[in-house]
């Protein structure tokens, strides 16, 4: 059986690795603590792309803003499992902003003026997000 | 009909581990990177999974490629289940969480009251093969929710994620080990695998800046699927397929 060996790995880790689950059980409350100083940490490469959309958008260049806010997107969500469990609700509130910026640039029509304020909304969240 | 479903080896795990972080970069990838979107990204995946699932269940046997086409497959759409929940619907990981673990619970009592087994190793008809599946669907998606929640309720990052579900596992194992019900620890392994699996897809694939290794998720989910062809190809010409014949229970 290839079994035997594969518990006998097992064995051996649970042995030594009890005592790990506990220290990273208290562990984990010392970043929680500290989290809810340093919050999400630096934004600023998403806020720099942010600042870029909304200049598109100020020059009525929407197809161009569109085109950049999926920098945004992908970098974003390629950070995910980095940033989410540094300050889970901050996140989501990011989160959602951004999700409101793309849905209105991806409008069938795009109205620059609900596109102006979706991203204007976005930077501001991001700005009270790092200031926490 | 013969057995439709692999010996549990340690091969079986190692593939269960890799194709749920492919699950998950996986689906990331054609609705990000692609640009399907989440909606459509689920729509052809389902759509997928049906097929694959038709070739699964018309086999008489057990085909490697086929069964795990179908469990990567499974695996993918099991995640985007709970994401769609949690957010689209906006639903809590507390009662999706809940919710999946009872549609869990549902299927092992619907499976027991109706095959009066709930054997993993004789899936010997087809109505057998549906619960199985049923199952398993519903394994990543708790899997998916319980891991999520337990990362924002704990703050628990993927590197003590790796820690505390190997050790979970471990745990699992032990007991297994020590004669706890061979059913109910394989199928809270199966569960558990499903967050250790993203933990270390995330610790491969996250920028250093993160603390993960930084190989993106694009190298991470090309290698784990080179390894998963290989496994896979490993035990279609070499593996448990002999040894499988009869029923292991």
């Amino acid at each position: 059986m290839k079994l035997i060996p594969a518990i006998a790995v097992c064995l051996v880790t649970t042995f030594t690795g009890e005592p790990n689950t506990q220290a990273s059980r208290h562990f984990t409350f010392v970043p929680l603590a500290e989290a809810a100083a340093a919050k999400l940490g630096d934004l600023t490469p998403f806020r720099s792309i942010a600042v870029d959309v909304a200049g598109l958008i100020d020059k009525g260049d929407l197809a161009a803003a569109k085109a950049r806010i999926k920098d945004l997107e992908t970098k974003w969500d390629e950070a995910e499992a980095g940033l989410k469990p540094r300050a889970a609700a901050d996140w989501h509130m990011v989160d959602k902003a951004i999700d409101r910026a793309l849905e209105a640039l991806r409008a069938g029509t795009p109205d620059a003026a609900k596109c102006k304020q979706a991203i204007t909304d976005l930077l501001t969240i991001m700005d009270s997000v790092a200031k926490a | 009909m013969l057995n439709k479903v692999p010996e549990v080896t340690a091969i079986f795990w190692a593939i269960k581990i890799l194709s749920t972080t492919v699950g998950e970069t996986g689906a990331d990838y054609l609705a990000v990177h692609v640009g399907l979107g989440a909606s459509l990204t689920a729509i052809c995946l389902t759509g997928l999974l049906v097929a694959a699932l038709l070739t699964q269940l018309r086999r008489r046997a057990y085909v490697p490629w086929i069964y795990w086409l179908t469990v990567v497959l499974v695996s993918i759409v099991g995640t985007q289940l709970t994401d769609l929940l949690t957010d689209k619907l906006d639903i809590s990981l507390y009662i999706s969480t809940a919710a999946f673990a009872c549609a869990l619970a549902a299927t092992f009592a619907l499976w027991f009251s109706v095959e009066r087994t709930l054997s993993i190793h004789s899936i010997v008809t087809t109505r057998r093969e549906l619960f199985y599946w049923t199952a398993i669907l519903f394994t990543f998606a708790l899997g998916t929710a319980a891991g999520d929640l337990s990362a924002e309720a704990l703050g628990l990052g993927f590197q003590l994620g790796v820690v505390a579900f190997s050790a979970l596992i471990a745990a699992v194992a032990v007991s297994y080990h020590f004669g706890a019900n061979p059913v109910l620890t394989f199928w809270l392994a199966y569960i558990l695998t499903r967050p250790l699996g993203a933990s270390l897809g995330d610790l491969l694939s996250q920028s250093r800046e993160y603390g993960g290794i930084g190989l993106g998720t694009i190298q991470t989910s090309i290698g784990f699927l080179s390894i998963i062809v290989g496994l896979v190809a490993w035990v279609t010409f070499e593996g448990d397929g002999a040894r499988r014949a009869g029923p292991a229970q």
